[in-house]
C-alpha cells in the first residue's frame, strides 16, 4: 500500500533523515520507534506530502505523493504530536470544523462527527470547551479530529505523550478498534511497550537512518538478544557458586550480591531447568527476576544507547 | 476560507477579553479623548467662562470702565482681588492669571502714555491664556483707545472752541467715540466645520482613537497567526487539503471584518452617545471606513509577518503601533503639532485615516476630494498585504 523508497531530507546542515526505505502492507500497523530527534516527524510529514524529500520516492496506493498531493492528503488522516485544537471552542465545534475542511457534506459529517465522538468515548463531552477536557481527553479529541473523512491510513505521531495510563488505554483500544475496521496504521513512539503492543512491523530508526526493520520477532532474531533471568541466592558459599556456573557457561555470576544471569532463548522454557539445575548444585534461590526481550533491549543491541538517552 | 474565517469569528467571540480590548476599551477611550479635547460636555455651543483675577488700583472711572467692559464679556467672569492675593492664587494654581490696574492708569491714558498695567500669569497654562488673551486685549484696546480718543478731542474743542457749549461738546464726543468705530473691530469668521454640529475634538477623539485601537486588535489577530503556528493548529490545517495562502487570506478576512465591525461601532457610539453628526457623505464614509480597515488590516498581518515568534510580534506591534500612532496624529490632534511632524506624519496610515475623517466630518469635502485619501490608504493596504503573503508563504514553508 505505501512504498517509501531511499528518502532523504535535510534542512541546512541537518541530516533529517536518511536513504529511508520500507513497505507497508494494507491494513497494518507500522510502527516507527525512536528517541526524540531521529526523525520520524520527518518521514510523516514527507507521506502526508507537507514536505518534499530531497532525494527518493514514495508511492500510495500507486500514486506518487509528489504528484497528486490532494488525493493523498484525502487518503491519509494525521493525529499531530501537539494538541492542535481550539481550546475556546467545543468538542463538537472543533470536529465540525476541522471535518469541514475536506468538504464532507454537512449531514454526513455532522453524522461522522457523532460516530467519532463515540468511538472516542466522548460523546458526553460534546459541547464543552477543550479547555475543560483533561489532557487525556483532548488527545482523544485530537485523534477524532483526523477521522472525520474516514482515511484510509491513519498516521499517529507520539499519540500518547504525557498521558495518564487509564486515557493511554483508551487510544490503544481506539487504534485496534480502527485496525479491526480494516484502517492502515503507521505509529510513531518512542515507548517500547506501545510498539511491541500492537505493531505488526517495526521500523527502528536513529539520527535519521533506520537501523532494523520487521516483526518483534524478526528484530529479536536480528539482534541476537535474548530473555534475561536475574537469580539471587541466600548466602552462598564460592564452591557451590562454582559448581553452578561451570556445569552451566550460559549461567554468569555477577560478582557482588550473589546474583548469577542467565541469557535465554526463550525463558518459559529454560526457568525451571536452571533453578532445578541450581537447587540440585547445593544453591538456595532467594529470588528470581525474568525480563523477556523486548524492543528496549534490541534498542540498546542495535544502537549501544538506551532509547531514552 | 470562510470556514476559517467563521471559525476565527467564533473563537473571537469565545473569548472575552477580545471583544473587550475590541469594543470596550476603544469606546473608555473615546470618551475621555472626547471630553479631554473639549468637542463634547457642552451642548448648548457655549465654552466654559474664563475666569479672571482683576485688582483695580486706579479706582477711577476709566479703570471701572474697564473692569466693567471685561466682566460684560459672554464668556469671562471676573474675581474682583487685592494685588498680593492675585499673585499668591497664580503662583498656587487657583487662576490661570490675573489683570492688574495700577494707580495712574487713567492719567497715564489722558496724558498719552503707557497704561500701568499687569498680566500676572502661570506659564504652564497657555491654553487658558491663549483663550483669555484673544478676548481680553480687544476689549483693552477697545476701551483705553476710547479713553484716549476722547481725552484728546476735549482738550481739542477746549482749546480751539472754548466758547462751545456743553451739550454739543457731549454730542461730539459721543459721535465719535460710539459704534467701537476707535480701533478697527476684526470680524472673526469661522469657515470651517460651520455647516455641521460635531466638533472638532470629538472627530479627533473618535478617528483617532479608533485607528489607534483597531492596530492593536488587527495586531492581535495577526499574532494568533504565530500562535497557532506555535501550537500546532497551523501544521494541522496544512495536513487538511488547504492551501497555505488560504490560511492567510482566512486570517486577513477576519481581519478586515473586525476592523469594519470595530470602526463602524465606534461612529455608532459617538452618535449615539456624543450627538456625533453622521448624516455626511455616506458613500464616502463607508469608503473611508473600508478602505481604512484594509489599510489597518493589513498593516496588523504585516507586522505579525515580520516577526518570527508571538512574542516577538506583540513587542514590535507596540512598539511601532505607539509611535506611528503618537507621530500620525491619533494621541495629539495635528494641528497643534510642529509643521516637521506634520511632515513625517504622513509616513503613518493613522494620519491618512484621521485626516480622511476629519475631510468627511469638518470639512464635508466633496466625495473627489477626499478619494485621494482613500486611494493612500487602499494602496497602503495592497502593498502591505502583497509583502505580508510573500512572508507568510516563506515562514508557512518553514513550519514544515
Amino acid at each position: 500500500m505505501i512504498e517509501v523508497r531511499s528518502i532523504s531530507k535535510s534542512y541546512g546542515d541537518i541530516e533529517a533523515i536518511k536513504n529511508v526505505s520500507f513497505n507497508i502492507n494494507k491494513g497494518e500497523i507500522f510502527g516507527i520507534l525512536g528517541p526524540n530527534g531521529a526523525g520520524k516527524s520527518t518521514i510523516v510529514n514527507i507521506l502526508n506530502t507537507l514536505v518534499r524529500p530531497d532525494k527518493g520516492e514514495v508511492t500510495i496506493d500507486g500514486i506518487n505523493i509528489n504528484d497528486n498531493r490532494d488525493t493523498i492528503k484525502l487518503i491519509m488522516g494525521v493525529v499531530p504530536q501537539e494538541i492542535a485544537l481550539y481550546e475556546e471552542l467545543t468538542a463538537y465545534e472543533n470536529l465540525m470544523f476541522w471535518g469541514g475542511l475536506y468538504d464532507i457534506p454537512k449531514s454526513e459529517l455532522k453524522s461522522n462527527v457523532n460516530s467519532t465522538l463515540e468511538i472516542v468515548d466522548l460523546s458526553y463531552r460534546k459541547n464543552d470547551r477543550i479547555k475543560t477536557f483533561s489532557g487525556g481527553m483532548k488527545r482523544r479529541i485530537n485523534i477524532a479530529c483526523s477521522l472525520l473523512h474516514n482515511p484510509k491510513i491513519l498516521v499517529l505521531d507520539e499519540p500518547t505523550v504525557g498521558v495518564d495510563p487509564q486515557n493511554r488505554n483508551h487510544i490503544f483500544e481506539v487504534i485496534e478498534r480502527l485496525n479491526k475496521e480494516g484502517m492502515t496504521i503507521i505509529y510513531t513512539t518512542h515507548y517500547m511497550e506501545e510498539a511491541e503492543r500492537f505493531c505488526n512491523t517495526i521500523a527502528i530508526i536513529d539520527v535519521g537512518r533506520i537501523i532494523a526493520l520487521g516483526t518483534l520477532k524478526e528484530l529479536r532474531e536480528i539482534s541476537d538478544a535474548k530473555d534475561l533471568l536475574t537469580i539471587k541466592l541466600a548466602d552462598s558459599d564460592n564452591e557451590t557458586i562454582s559448581r553452578i556456573t561451570s556445569a552451566n557457561p550460559l549461567i554468569r555470576f555477577e560478582g557482588t550480591s550473589n546474583i548469577l544471569k542467565v541469557e535465554c532463548e526463550n525463558i518459559s522454557n529454560d526457568i525451571s531447568i536452571i533453578i532445578n539445575h541450581i537447587q540440585n548444585s547445593g544453591g538456595v534461590i532467594e529470588s528470581i527476576y525474568t525480563q523477556g526481550t523486548n524492543l528496549e533491549s534490541i534498542f540498546l543491541k542495535f544502537t549501544g544507547k538506551k532509547l531514552r538517552d | 476560507m470562510f470556514k476559517l474565517f467563521k471559525k476565527d469569528l467564533i473563537l473571537f467571540f469565545h473569548d472575552q477579553r477580545s471583544v473587550i480590548l475590541t469594543f470596550l476599551l476603544p469606546v473608555i477611550l473615546i470618551s475621555l479623548f472626547a471630553f479631554a479635547y473639549g468637542g463634547i460636555g457642552v451642548f448648548d455651543g457655549r465654552s466654559e467662562h474664563i475666569n479672571l483675577l482683576v485688582t483695580d488700583l486706579d479706582q477711577t472711572s476709566s479703570s471701572k470702565e474697564i473692569v466693567n467692559n471685561i466682566d460684560s464679556l459672554e464668556d469671562m467672569r471676573i474675581i474682583i482681588s487685592d494685588s498680593i492675593k492675585s499673585r499668591e492664587l497664580v503662583i498656587k494654581g487657583k487662576y490661570a492669571c490675573a489683570l492688574i490696574i495700577y494707580k495712574g492708569f487713567q492719567d497715564s491714558l489722558e496724558a498719552g502714555n503707557a497704561a500701568p498695567v499687569e498680566m500676572v500669569y502661570d506659564r504652564s497654562r497657555e491654553m487658558e491664556i491663549g483663550m483669555l488673551q484673544q478676548a481680553l486685549i480687544r476689549t483693552l484696546m477697545s476701551s483705553t483707545g476710547k479713553i484716549i480718543v476722547k481725552k484728546s478731542i476735549e482738550n481739542y474743542l477746549q482749546y480751539y472752541y472754548p466758547a462751545i457749549g456743553k451739550s454739543i461738546s457731549d454730542n461730539i464726543l459721543q459721535t465719535a467715540i460710539k459704534n467701537d468705530n476707535i480701533i478697527p473691530a476684526i470680524k472673526w469668521t469661522s469657515v470651517v466645520g460651520e455647516k455641521n454640529d460635531t466638533k472638532l475634538g470629538l472627530i479627533q477623539a473618535v478617528a483617532g482613537t479608533a485607528i489607534l485601537m483597531l492596530l492593536f486588535s488587527v495586531a492581535g489577530v495577526g499574532t494568533s497567526l504565530l500562535e497557532e503556528k506555535e501550537n500546532g493548529t497551523i501544521n494541522r490545517l496544512l495536513y487538511s487539503p488547504l492551501k497555505g495562502s488560504t490560511i492567510l487570506y482566512g486570517k486577513m478576512l477576519f481581519a478586515f471584518f473586525i476592523s469594519i465591525l470595530q470602526l463602524t461601532a465606534m461612529f455608532l457610539f459617538a452618535w449615539l452617545i456624543f450627538n456625533m453628526d453622521l448624516s455626511v457623505n455616506i458613500p464616502a464614509l463607508i469608503l473611508m471606513i473600508i478602505a481604512t480597515a484594509f489599510a489597518v488590516s493589513s498593516l496588523g498581518i504585516f507586522l505579525a509577518a515580520i516577526a518570527k515568534t508571538r512574542q516577538q510580534a506583540q513587542n514590535l506591534s507596540t512598539i511601532i503601533i505607539l509611535i506611528m500612532s503618537a507621530i500620525g496624529g491619533s494621541m495629539i490632534p495635528l494641528f497643534i503639532m510642529p509643521p516637521i511632524l506634520q511632515k513625517i506624519a504622513l509616513l503613518s496610515v493613522n494620519y491618512w485615516g484621521i485626516q480622511g475623517f476629519y475631510d468627511l466630518f469638518w470639512r464635508s469635502l466633496p466625495f473627489a476630494e477626499i478619494f485621494p485619501r482613500i486611494l493612500v490608504l487602499m494602496s497602503i493596504g495592497v502593498v502591505m498585504t502583497l509583502a505580508s503573503i510573500q512572508l507568510f508563504k516563506k515562514r508557512i514553508m518553514k513550519l514544515s
